[in-house]
């Protein structure tokens, strides 16, 4: 794919300078796509995550002052 | 300056570096805060004296020597002629030379009423010294000496982070010409070099007693104060800010610049003199720290330490083309160069022994190298200057300016100070005090005064 800018004295003494120098100029729709597929798998996965380990820590049945004995002096 | 214009434009130039300054300050009060509550209680104060120690130990040799390294060696010497010059030697006259600019000797080193920018231009470039340093700095705490970090930080901050700008960092450097190379806001010639040179001295230091088990086993140390890291962190980013506004020129008249008849075209550009805006650059910054912050999540599985390290990951990561991506595009190079941080950090731990106190290699140096490989594709064909005869951006040239940020400037400089430092015996601190800790003295006497002052009545 050609990018958008290949020489930038040409780019800017053209009859109208072109303001997007971004690569990939007209492909922001799939970009978008892919983004938004991102961020919502991002959701479901780390949901998914946090349940398992809330369940995990709930089984365990731990007291209310239990998490004294786990603060550290390093 | 005899009229309103340039008054105004030169002043406004002038206060611009000078605030990105006091915002990058800001990165050194967020390394002192990260490191300390990183180590542990027996370290703190030793840990907090060897970054403190840095400032006055950079800023020095940047002022003798390490200013002048930057303008004198974009040519390499001997690799490409100067686009000033039009000689491969060392650049040191002409008007934009070396000793024009830099010397300390020089009359523009001081307030000259003549010039208003190179005196905040060399504080700017200073304070990305200082960050070299201090990337190096939280890799090596609670076991190497102040005094072999000192050098090292001298090493890395006035002298070979001064090197890899000239080449890679410079409107004239070699770089830039016959590979080009790109690298806006620094993901190589501050992040992976620095990443490199910390891995080549962790290779000789060695970790800290009790990070591997007998059978080899990477143990976790600390953080004692995993708040005081996060909001350290935090504030690197803000002094981000700073940093990446000072990677551009905020106004400048490309027209003459370039040879454009007739031409008059004002903008901000970045260190290449190339065009970019402010405003996109914005966009990219938070784009980027978006995207490393939810892959430093998801991928540490909600790791706060690894949540904040993805932040800064993402942008160092996206940094390289920042001044052209699209945000989108910022946001998903900013999660690869997280996610392939992440995994080679604990990757290199488990294979090599490596003790990478606060996972510096991985967000600054690794993530720094995925950011240039990806440059290269993503900005492939872009042209890496608006002067004649310059190299456009490619993967080759990407790939071996990594190998050459990561790997010849940095990792084996690092290995080879380091390998000197300890054969001489001066690397790492005596097993026996790492052990009782550096601050024993001081808690031993505080405890002291303690005692005698509760005791006293009058």
């Amino acid at each position: 794919m050609k990018p958008t800018v290949t020489n930038w004295v040409e780019h800017l003494t053209a009859d109208e300078v072109a303001g997007q120098i971004y690569p990939f100029v007209g492909t922001e729709w799939l970009w978008l796509t892919i983004a938004i597929v991102l961020w919502l798998a991002w959701h479901v996965s780390t949901a998914v995550g946090e349940s398992e380990e809330h369940q995990k820590l709930a089984r365990k049945k731990h007291g209310s002052n239990d998490y004294k004995n786990n603060i550290t002096e390093w | 300056m005899d009229n309103e214009l340039t008054a105004l434009t030169t002043i406004f130039t002038e206060f611009y570096y000078w605030m990105t300054v006091v915002l990058m300050f800001l990165i050194h009060v967020g390394f002192c805060m990260y490191e300390v509550g990183a180590s542990r209680y027996k370290h703190h104060q030793h840990t907090l004296m060897k970054n403190t120690l840095l400032i006055p130990l950079v800023t020095i040799t940047w002022f003798f020597f390490g200013w002048w390294i930057y303008w004198a060696f974009p040519t390499g010497p001997g690799i490409a002629p100067s686009i000033m010059t039009e000689s491969t030697g060392l650049i040191l006259g002409g008007g934009f030379g070396a000793n024009d600019l830099a010397n300390p000797t020089n009359a523009l080193m001081a307030i000259n009423l003549n010039d208003h920018i190179m005196g905040v231009f060399w504080a700017a470039f200073l304070l990305f010294s200082w960050t070299a340093a201090s990337i190096v700095s939280g890799a090596v705490i609670e076991r190497i000496t102040t005094f072999a970090f000192g050098i090292m930080a001298i090493a890395i901050g006035s002298v070979f982070w001064s090197i890899d700008a000239a080449w890679g960092w410079h409107f004239d450097g070699w770089m830039v010409k016959l590979l080009g190379y790109h690298d806006a806001y620094a993901s190589g010639v501050i992040h992976a070099i620095c990443g490199g040179f910390a891995l080549g001295i962790l290779t000789v230091l060695g970790p800290r007693i009790g990070k591997f088990s007998s059978s080899g086993e990477p143990r976790n140390i600390g953080p004692r104060n995993p708040w005081l890291v996060c909001i350290g962190l935090f504030l690197i980013y803000t002094g981000f800010w700073g940093f990446y506004a000072a990677c551009n020129i905020p106004i400048f008249d490309l027209g003459p610049e370039y040879g454009m008849e007739g031409v008059t075209y004002f903008t901000a550009t970045n260190i290449y003199i190339t065009p970019t805006t402010l405003s996109g650059i914005t966009q990219n910054f938070l784009m980027s720290l978006s995207g490393g912050l939810l892959m430093g999540y998801w991928v540490s599985k909600g790791d706060p330490f690894w949540t904040y390290s993805g932040g800064l990951g993402g942008i160092i990561a996206s940094s390289a083309g920042n001044d052209l991506y699209h945000p989108l595009q910022a946001l998903i190079i900013a999660a690869i160069g997280v996610w392939c941080a992440y995994k080679l950090h604990y990757w290199v731990e488990r294979k090599f022994k490596i003790d990478d106190a606060v996972g510096a290699v991985a967000v600054h140096g690794y993530a720094g190298v995925v950011g240039l490989v990806i440059c290269g594709f993503v900005l492939w064909g872009y042209p890496s200057s608006g002067y004649d005869g310059y190299a456009a951006i490619n993967p080759i040239g990407m790939i071996i300016g990594a190998i050459i940020m990561f790997g010849v400037l940095g990792f084996l400089p690092g290995w080879i100070l380091a390998k000197i430092l300890h054969a001489a015996g001066k690397l790492r601190i005596p097993r026996d005090v790492e052990l009782a800790g550096l601050d024993y003295n001081i808690m031993e006497q505080a405890r002291k005064d303690e005692r005698a002052v509760a005791s006293s009545n009058r």
